[in-house]
C-alpha cells in the first residue's frame, strides 16, 4: 500500500534493528514525556490557583480556625497545604504560652511540608530535562548507525548511485527526527514548568512567616 | 501518581492515534505526492555502422530491418520526435533496401557533413508525416507517444515485409530477430543509465552516437562514440551504462555466431517537464 521507497512509514519497515530500537526508545521517552507534561500541566494549575484562591481569603478572615476549614477544601494547593501543617502542629502544643517553643515547631513543621511540597512539585520534571538533553543524541545514535550501515551496503553492492544511497539515509536520518520531535516538547515542558515551580517556591518561602506568625498570634 | 498513570495511557493513546493518522494521511495523500522535476532520457537505438548491422539483416529479412527503434519514448518533444520518426515510416515504406543507408550515415556521421543534413531530412519528413497521421500528442503522455511509434513500427514492418517477399521472398524472421533482441538491449542499458539533467542544464546536452560491438555471448566487446556530446557528465553516464550493461543476453541463434554492432542515440530530453 505505501511505497516503501517514498513513504515515511515504508522507510522505517526497513530500517535495522538497530534503528528499529533507537525509534522505540523514542517513541516511549516521547510518550512519558507528554505523560509528564500533561499531568504537571494540571497539577501546577490547579495548585497555583488554589494557593492563590488560599492566600485571598486568609488575608481577609484573621480568624486561624475559619481558614484552616477552609484550606481543607484545597486539596492540591501548596499554600493550604502548608498552612495545614502549621496549624496541626500549633493545636499539638502542650504549652501554647511558651512562645518561643511554639514559634520553633511551628517553624519547623511549615519548613518540613515545604521541603515535601517542593519534592512533589518538581517530581517527573528531571525527566523532561533528560529527555531534552538526551533524546537528540540517542536519534543521532540511530542516523550515524543507519548510514553506517547504508554505506556497508553501498560498499557490497559497489554502487554510489543516488537511488543506492538515497534510501538508507533517508532511512537513517528517521532517527534524528524522531529524537528532535522527543526532545522539543519535552524541553519546552521543562522550561515552562521550572518557571511555575520557582514561582510557587517563592510563594511558599514568602508566606510561611506569614502562617506562623498568624497562628503564634491567635487570640 | 495514580493520575499520572491514567495520563501515561493517555499519551500512549494520542501516540498511536497520531501514527494511525500521519500512516492514512500518506495513503490518502500517496495519489497527490508531487515529483520532482525528473529527467527523461531518450534512448533511440540508431541503425548500427554498416558492417555490424550488415551482419544482422544480410541473412534474411533485409526489407525488415528498422533503421532507428524507438525504445522508450520520452517526453515528445520536437527533437524526439525527429529521432524517433525518421526512418521509421518514411524509409522504409518507400525504398525498403534504402534503409540500411542512413547506418552507413550514421558511421560517418561524426566526420561528415552531408550525413547529418540527411538525417534532418529525414527526421523532417517523418516529424510531418507523423503530425498528419496522428494526434498531437501530450506533452506528458509517453504511452500515447508510445503506442504512436509502435504503430509506424509496425507498419513499416509489415511494409518491409511485404517488398522483401515481392523482391526476393526473404522472411520477416530476420529482422524481427534482431529488432527484439535491439530492443531488448536497449532497454537493459536504459534501466542502467543513472543521468540527473539538472546538471546538464548549462552545457547544452546534446545527443551522443554511439554503437557497440556485442559478441555472441552478449559480452560488449568495444564501445565507438561516433559523436559526443558537449556534456562529459552524460558520455560518462553513457559509457558507465553499456558497462554495466556487460554481459548482454546472447546473441539469437539466427546470427550464428558472428559478433553484430548495434548503434544507439542517447539524448536528454524534457528537462522542463
Amino acid at each position: 500500500m505505501l511505497d516503501p521507497k517514498i513513504e515515511v512509514f515504508g522507510l522505517v519497515s526497513d530500517a535495522g534493528p538497530v534503528v528499529l530500537f533507537v525509534l522505540s526508545v523514542l517513541l516511549s521517552f516521547s510518550i512519558v514525556s507528554w505523560a509528564i507534561i500533561a499531568f504537571k500541566f494540571s497539577y501546577l494549575r490547579k495548585s497555583l490557583k488554589e494557593s492563590s484562591v488560599f492566600l485571598d481569603y486568609f488575608f481577609d478572615v484573621y480568624n486561624v480556625e475559619k481558614v484552616f476549614t477552609e484550606s481543607e477544601r484545597y486539596k492540591h494547593g501548596s499554600l493550604p497545604k502548608i498552612f495545614r501543617s502549621g496549624y496541626i502542629e500549633y493545636q499539638a502544643l502542650d504549652d501554647k504560652r511558651n512562645i518561643r517553643q511554639a514559634q520553633t515547631r511551628i517553624a519547623r513543621a511549615v519548613k518540613r511540608e515545604a521541603n515535601t511540597e517542593n519534592k512533589n512539585l518538581s517530581t517527573l520534571v528531571p525527566f523532561l530535562a533528560t529527555v531534552g538533553n538526551t533524546a537528540p543524541f540517542i536519534g543521532l545514535f540511530g542516523t550515524v548507525w543507519g548510514i553506517m550501515t547504508s554505506f556497508h551496503t553501498i560498499s557490497l553492492t559497489q554502487s554510489a548511485s543516488l537511488a543506492a544511497v538515497a534510501p538508507g539515509i533517508s532511512e537513517a536520518l528517521i532517527a534524528t527526527a524522531a529524537g528532535l520531535a522527543a526532545a522539543i516538547p519535552a524541553v519546552i515542558g521543562y522550561n515552562y514548568f521550572t518557571q511555575q515551580i520557582s514561582i510557587i517556591e517563592r510563594d511558599i518561602e514568602e508566606f510561611s512567616p506569614e502562617f506562623v506568625a498568624a497562628l503564634l498570634n491567635e487570640p | 501518581m495514580k493520575k499520572f498513570y491514567i495520563w501515561l495511557v493517555v499519551a500512549a493513546a494520542t501516540h498511536a492515534i497520531a501514527l494511525c493518522a500521519a500512516v492514512f494521511f500518506q495513503i490518502w495523500n500517496a495519489g497527490n505526492i508531487v515529483k520532482p522535476k525528473i529527467v527523461s532520457v531518450t534512448l533511440v537505438s540508431l541503425p548500427a555502422p554498416a558492417g555490424g548491422t550488415q551482419e544482422l539483416s544480410d541473412g534474411e529479412g533485409d526489407a525488415e530491418e528498422i533503421p532507428v527503434q524507438v525504445i522508450s519514448p520520452p517526453t515528445p518533444s520536437p527533437s524526439v520526435e525527429q529521432k524517433v520518426q525518421k526512418p521509421v515510416v518514411k524509409e522504409p515504406q518507400q525504398k525498403p533496401p534504402q534503409l540500411l543507408s542512413p547506418k552507413i550515415v550514421v558511421e560517418k556521421a561524426p566526420a561528415s557533413q552531408p550525413a547529418d543534413n540527411q538525417l534532418q531530412k529525414a527526421l523532417e519528413r517523418m516529424k510531418q508525416l507523423v503530425d498528419q497521421k496522428t494526434p498531437p500528442p501530450q506533452p506528458s503522455s509517453v504511452s500515447t507517444l508510445n503506442s504512436a511509434l509502435d504503430k509506424l513500427q509496425q507498419k513499416v514492418k509489415s511494409a518491409g515485409a511485404g517488398n522483401g517477399g515481392g523482391a526476393g521472398g526473404r522472411g520477416v524472421g530476420g529482422g524481427g530477430t534482431s529488432k527484439s533482441y535491439k530492443a531488448a538491449v536497449a532497454s537493459i542499458i536504459q534501466q542502467n543509465w543513472e543521468f540527473s539533467g539538472t546538471l546538464l542544464k548549462n552545457s547544452g546536452g546534446t545527443a551522443v552516437y554511439v554503437r557497440i560491438n556485442i559478441l555472441p555471448d552478449g559480452t560488449i566487446s568495444q564501445i565507438i562514440f561516433d559523436r559526443r556530446a558537449v556534456s562529459e557528465y552524460l558520455n560518462n553516464s553513457v559509457k558507465k551504462a553499456i558497462e554495466k550493461s556487460s554481459p548482454l543476453p546472447p546473441l539469437p541463434k539466427e546470427e550464428g555466431s558472428r559478433d553484430v554492432w548495434i548503434g544507439f542515440v542517447f539524448s536528454p530530453e524534457g528537462i522542463e517537464r
